[in-house]
């Protein structure tokens, strides 16, 4: 209990406002990559493929334009890639080569918040990404280019973020276990990237087999749900479902992490 | 110090890493004002006693008072207390030289009271403030080790844990550390530290715990501590074929074991009476006498036991 408790604690705040500003520091580095890259997916996908496919795709018995389906897609996408990649390449060069961590927990820092303090300083960057998505969505939107429910989007903020910290505590796992900074390619490739594909981001998914791996893919949910919210008849049966996958992960993954970590680390 | 609580007292530590006993049954003191000792060499358990000591490892027994309080029951109270130098650099490499003692500081509470002065005083007395706006990669291994000892100072703790805090620097940059660790314990602070230079602990410490295979096999203050361990003078003699054999079978009869070896000499820890009857063993044999120093008493450490 203490080890989920700790989310709320000072100490892993403490943590989020030194990543912060760090962040702050190096923005015009760090902020343009991850901005840049679903703006220019949404031209490529979107303009660039969407041209082929002007009769639409079919979703749930509508036949929707291209670019509104592909829309919630990349906020989803937006959400797991972002969240994953910070808690994977970002925590462990802190972990292994820059040696914050074990600077941090000489202080009244432990590793619960050193865990936490990661998990929800991705789940922050995470959400401010995806808030500038939203906001190039709303431009297209303004120009005629989409057709989403924009008055929900704000309900897809707080979705986001819990989202975003059951990736996190994904992205933790593969760091917690990768020796090195190259086998996090393993993973990466393995696991990160086919989550990415099997998810219905991008495009729907109709093989029956991919179909039914998806159900246990949490992007999917996620994808599909912000679908319902920014499309569809709004919050649905997707929706819970990530809410039960992101439960589970974060009760399972999280206490995982700091048992790991804690060996890595501490050498406990 | 009489009446006063230690400012930190550990009672029968013990700890298990990997399945081995690394630490078994450790007991040690330090007071305010004083610098303790922390010595035994490689795999003796000093790293581990001392990361049990500042809340990284959690003790498998024993207990841990800071003024007679066990800390188990409020380790972020504990932690407040402490300041911790670890043997390797930890800096944030993201921030300046000034930058990483303000991080620091906002690792703590109660929150350390006007941190901008209180870090503008570390910077000057650790001579780091021409320094203050560059990178802690870009310092010198002296300066370094400094900004480490600044960074464990900012908010103002009461007990400082120095591991290894001089290892690599140079003769200087050493002195300059034993120069900040003597004005931190004339202000009070009481400090654990753990060396391999013997020089460097005779000098410094008040008091030394030594251990050897995770036990304590000395404890007392530097001198108290060789006359136990090793007696009072050290005969250092050639081991040549002509003597060696009749010296160690001596040795032996008189149940001392055997001579602590240094390339091609050996030395002897011997007190007053057992110098006597040696040089009345060999009055022809050639040899100097010696004060003992913490250098025999780890060559006695290493020997099997």
């Amino acid at each position: 209990m203490k080890l989920m408790t700790a989310a709320f604690e000072w100490q892993s705040r403490a943590v989020v406002g030194r990543h912060l500003r760090v962040y702050l520091k190096n923005w015009h580095t760090s902020f343009l990559p991850p901005v840049m890259e679903p703006i220019t997916l949404l031209l490529a996908f979107g303009l660039g493929l969407g041209a082929y496919m002007s009769g639409g795709i079919e979703w749930n018995g509508r036949r929707l334009g291209y670019m509104d389906f592909v829309a919630p897609g990349m906020l989803a996408y937006a959400t797991f890639i972002t969240s994953i990649l910070q808690s994977l390449f970002g925590a462990f060069v802190r972990m292994r080569y820059q040696r914050t961590w074990d600077g941090q927990l000489t202080t009244q820092i432990e590793l619960r918040h050193v865990v936490w303090g990661e998990i929800l300083w991705s789940a922050v960057l995470t959400t401010s990404y995806v808030v500038i998505v939203a906001l190039v969505l709303s431009g297209c939107q303004v120009l005629g280019l989409i057709h989403l429910e924009l008055a929900r989007l704000p309900i897809a903020i707080p979705i986001v973020f819990v989202s975003a910290c059951a990736f996190a505590a994904l992205g933790l796992y593969f760091t917690a276990v990768s020796p090195t900074i190259d086998h996090i390619n393993l993973p990466l490739f393995l696991v990160v990237l086919p989550m990415g594909f099997v998810s219905s981001t991008y495009f729907p998914l109709t093989h029956p087999v991919v179909a039914t791996i998806s159900t246990v893919n949490p992007l999917y949910h996620l994808a599909e749900g912000l679908r319902d919210l920014l499309l569809g008849p709004g919050p649905g049966a997707h929706l819970a479902g990530l809410a039960v996958l992101v439960t589970l992960m974060l009760g399972v993954l999280v206490p995982l992490d700091m048992r790991l970590l804690r060996k890595r680390v501490l050498g406990d | 110090m009489a009446g006063m609580p230690p400012l930190i007292d550990a009672h029968g530590l013990v700890k298990r890493l990997g399945g081995a006993l690394v630490v078994n049954g450790v007991d040690l003191q330090c007071h305010a004002g004083q610098v303790l000792g922390l010595l035994g060499p490689n795999g003796a358990g000093k790293t581990t006693t001392l990361r049990m000591l500042y809340g990284f490892l959690t003790a498998d027994a024993g207990v841990i008072r800071f003024e007679g309080s066990d800390v188990s029951r409020d380790m972020t109270r504990f932690k407040r207390q402490l300041g911790v130098c670890t043997q390797e650099d930890t800096f944030d490499g993201d921030f300046t030289v000034r930058e990483n003692l303000t991080i620091a500081a906002t690792y703590f509470r109660p929150r350390p009271t006007e941190v901008r002065r209180r870090v503008d005083e570390l910077l000057e007395r650790f001579a780091l403030a021409p320094y203050a706006g560059i990178k802690p990669d870009a310092l010198s291994g002296g300066f370094r080790r400094r900004l480490m000892i600044a960074r464990a100072l900012v908010h103002r703790p009461r007990l400082l844990f120095l591991d290894e805090p001089t290892t690599g620097l140079d003769p200087q940059a050493r002195v300059s550390v034993w120069d900040l660790v003597n004005g931190l314990r004339a202000e009070g602070l009481g400090i654990v530290l753990t060396t391999h230079y013997m020089d460097e602990a005779e000098r410094l410490s008040d008091a030394l715990t030594v251990l050897a295979r995770g036990k304590v096999v000395a404890q007392g203050t530097p001198k108290s501590v060789l006359g136990d361990m090793l007696g009072e003078h050290v005969v250092v003699m050639a081991a040549e074929p002509a003597t060696a054999p009749a010296v160690a079978a001596w040795l032996r009869s008189r149940g001392s074991g055997d001579p602590l070896t240094v390339l091609d000499t050996w030395h002897l820890p011997l007190s007053g009476e057992q110098l006597a009857d040696f040089a009345r063993a060999f009055p022809a044999l050639r040899y100097e006498v010696r004060p003992p120093n913490l250098d025999d008493l780890f060559l006695k450490l290493a020997l099997p036991s």
